[in-house]
């Protein structure tokens, strides 16, 4: 069957249709297992409310509305299907939470999801998350997600002409902010190594490179350098002290 | 669980309610108000120990959604700042800094702070509740060690966080799951208890409770210097992750729409006497959508552009939209000039709420606003502010960023540390809390490589 009879719109995809039943039910399971699958939905009166205020919703084929009626249709074949590209068009703003009259999160809803797909390596992740490689290589490494030299305007010629001109020079217009904060060019502010340090016993504690290895091998081999030689200097310089 | 309602007090003085609702409420039972009765329990039973705000923080009370009291702390603040304001509109971090200077308030920036993380778990997945709760009480564990109290300068960050603690009181199962990362990290008190503060307090509500003393500021010396922001129109833009993640935990106001709608930012437009003008689509977001300003670039051109450039033209031609988060500034100032493609060149300058207001009170367009920096137009602005002379104050300030690099080029350290001396506002580089040298993690700097 193509689409779905209750309004999903969209075509199952051969992907989800190749998939056996009993991993899809797993996945659709491991999202519902989330402690926060329940404080994100309660009942819907599909009204639409979230859907109507839905940024996304505009310039997509994407319905939060959808997202929570399927969950309580326990629709396991479309929840699955959404797991592929769907749930990559939300925009997190959660205008969604806001505005239901049963204050159900779809968009909370769409960020477990997103976190299950990843922590299972679906393809779509992979190929959805290529471009935000240099997002990730930097907060993995220095608990910073975005620095100045990432604005290159090779990157965002949309972003018009002054963009050039703010590249210029940079690490002296950097220096030139008479406060403690903004001076570095590769992390927004300066981060102490013992921070770093610390970050890094965190993802690894909490699973998160094994999450990243699984979904880009060759980025994870880049951060694990970087990771080990920071942890090796903390070591060298604070052995003595400890 | 105790019945809250006007005039309830919580038995530790968490959660507080006027005795008379200050605005016509539409929600009378906040969801979140139970957490802070909740704190106070988890602290009695030794698990959690709560950063309380004291009167060394000058505490402001500002009124929430649901119209409970929220204490905002003014004074002894321990900086978390925001990755993508230092890192792309620096003159964002910079104003903050520049009022607390002002008004000699004490406060404490050091480099042992990580992001939230929270920009890249909403937009790529990659991170969990775990990570994320991780990190938010490691940061919140330094700034109780520091004994400053820390001020969220990210919207995001704030959202994430007020969620996060919200998990936290909740689920003891998450509880149990972060505090043996946090031990192994040194972060738990010596009794093995998590850090968790009263408030989770943005910048903007700073800026929400400084708002009469910004506003002396400005008849003192933004004034005196010719500046007058009357005849300015001001569209505001709320950030999402400020007042739509965790509704009821924001500031409202009688005095902005009879507290029906934000308080923060409108507030502090007005005090200062510019024109707040309403549009149609205030509600909406700005589009940044936080993967997709990346990867999805033309949604975020299109919805900035139709949905509230084109609305804030149309509607209300406004000199300016102010906002009061990083990933809101950046769109809308970004994705401006584009439009020229399609006929939709809206020009308008986009600043946050306190730059805005440093403007006013005279702060150096370039030096402190560094509106250098930006790409939307605001050049009119300034002169309609009756900042007439921005063009050498341009000029001092390329001037300067010149007499820097020629010195970094020639290797003359020496003399670069010594006009830093001068120039700097905030003593560069000697206020850390640890005493430890200041390796850093990118080692990128060799000026200041310890
Ligand atoms: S959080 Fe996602 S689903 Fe909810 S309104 Fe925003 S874009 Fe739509
Ligand atoms: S706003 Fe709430 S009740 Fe209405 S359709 Fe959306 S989820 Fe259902």
């Amino acid at each position: 069957m193509d689409g779905h009879i209750y309004g999903y719109n969209l075509p199952i995809s051969e992907k989800t249709k190749a998939v056996p039943w009993e991993e899809k039910v797993r996945i659709v399971e491991e999202v519902k297992s989330d402690f926060r699958y329940k404080e994100y939905i309660f009942g819907c009166l599909n009204c639409g409310v979230c859907t109507a205020s839905c940024p996304s919703n505009r310039f997509f084929d994407y319905s939060p509305r959808e997202i929570v009626q399927r969950f309580l249709e326990e629709d396991v074949e479309v929840l699955y299907d959404m797991m592929h590209e769907y749930i990559w068009a939300c925009s997190q703003c959660f205008t969604c939470w806001i505005r239901c009259p049963f204050v159900n999160n779809p968009g909370g809803l769409v960020a477990i999801m997103r976190e299950v797909a990843v922590r299972n390596a679906f393809e779509a992740t992979k190929d959805l998350l290529k471009p935000y490689g240099r997002v990730l290589l930097k907060v993995m490494t220095t608990g910073n997600q975005l620095s100045a030299d990432m604005l290159q305007p090779d990157f965002f010629p949309d972003w018009g002409p002054k963009m050039a001109d703010n590249m210029e020079n940079l690490r002296a217009k950097r220096l030139a902010i008479p406060f403690d904060v903004g001076k570095s060019v590769k992390t927004a502010w300066e981060v102490s190594l013992e921070t770093a340090v610390e970050m890094y016993t965190i993802w690894r504690e909490t699973g998160i490179f094994e999450m990243l290895e699984k979904l880009d091998p060759n980025l994870y081999n880049v951060i694990m350098d970087i990771v080990e030689e920071n942890e090796e200097r903390y070591e060298e310089l604070y052995e003595e002290e400890e | 669980m105790a019945k809250h309602g006007f005039g309830h007090n919580s038995p530790g003085g968490l959660l507080r309610y006027p005795e008379e609702p200050p605005f016509p409420l539409k929600e009378y039972s906040a969801h979140y108000d139970h957490i802070f009765e909740m704190m106070e329990e988890l602290e009695a039973k030794g698990e959690i120990l709560i950063h309380r705000i004291t009167e060394e923080h000058q505490p402001v009370e500002v009124f929430t959604r649901t119209g409970r009291i929220k204490t905002i702390p003014t004074n002894k603040l321990w900086h978390h700042k925001s990755c993508g304001q230092c890192g792309n509109i620096p003159g964002y971090p910079a104003s903050v800094f520049w009022f607390m200077n002002k008004f000699g308030l004490d406060y404490l920036n050091e480099p042992h702070q990580t992001s939230c993380t929270a920009w890249n778990y909403h937009g790529s997945g990659t991170s969990n509740p775990v990570a994320l709760a991780a990190v938010w009480l490691r940061n919140m564990h330094q700034a109780w060690k520091t004994g400053y109290y820390p001020l969220i300068h990210c919207g995001t960050s704030f959202g994430s966080y007020k969620e996060t603690r919200e998990q936290l009181i909740m689920n003891k199962e998450l509880r149990d799951a972060v505090k043996p990362i946090l031990k192994k990290l040194g972060r738990l008190t010596e009794d093995g208890r998590i850090v968790i503060p009263q408030e989770v307090v943005h910048y903007s509500e700073w800026v929400h409770a400084m708002r009469y003393k910004i506003a002396d500021l400005y008849q003192k010396e933004g004034k005196a210097k010719g500046i007058d922001v009357s005849n300015v129109r001001v569209a505001i833009h709320n950030a999402c992750h400020t007042y739509k993640m965790i509704a009821d935990d924001y500031p409202y106001d009688p005095e902005v729409y009879n507290g029906q709608r934000p308080a923060a930012s409108t507030a502090v437009v007005k005090a200062l006497g510019a024109q707040v003008v309403d549009y149609s689509t205030w509600y909406d977001c700005c589009g940044f959508g936080f993967r997709h300003i990346l990867t999805e670039r033309e949604f975020t051109r299109s919805f900035a552009i139709q949905r509230k450039l084109k609305v804030i033209a149309e509607e209300v031609k406004a000199d300016l939209i102010v906002t009061h988060d990083t990933g809101c500034t950046t769109t809308f100032e970004k994705n401006q000039w584009i439009g020229k493609a399609h006929g939709m060149y809206h020009p308008v300058a986009v600043m946050s709420d306190v730059m805005f207001a440093a403007l006013a009170c005279g702060a150096h367009p370039f030096k402190i606003v560094q509106l250098y920096w930006n790409c939307s137009n605001y050049e009119p602005l300034l002169e309609k502010m009756g900042i007439t002379n921005w063009r050498e104050l341009r000029k001092e300030w390329e001037d300067t960023v010149k007499y820097i690099a020629d010195l970094e080029k020639a290797g003359k350290y020496d003399e670069l540390m010594e006009f830093f001396k001068e120039y700097d506002l905030y003593e560069p580089y000697s206020r850390t809390s640890t005493g430890k040298p200041k390796a850093s993690a990118t080692a990128n700097m060799p000026l200041f490589k310890s």
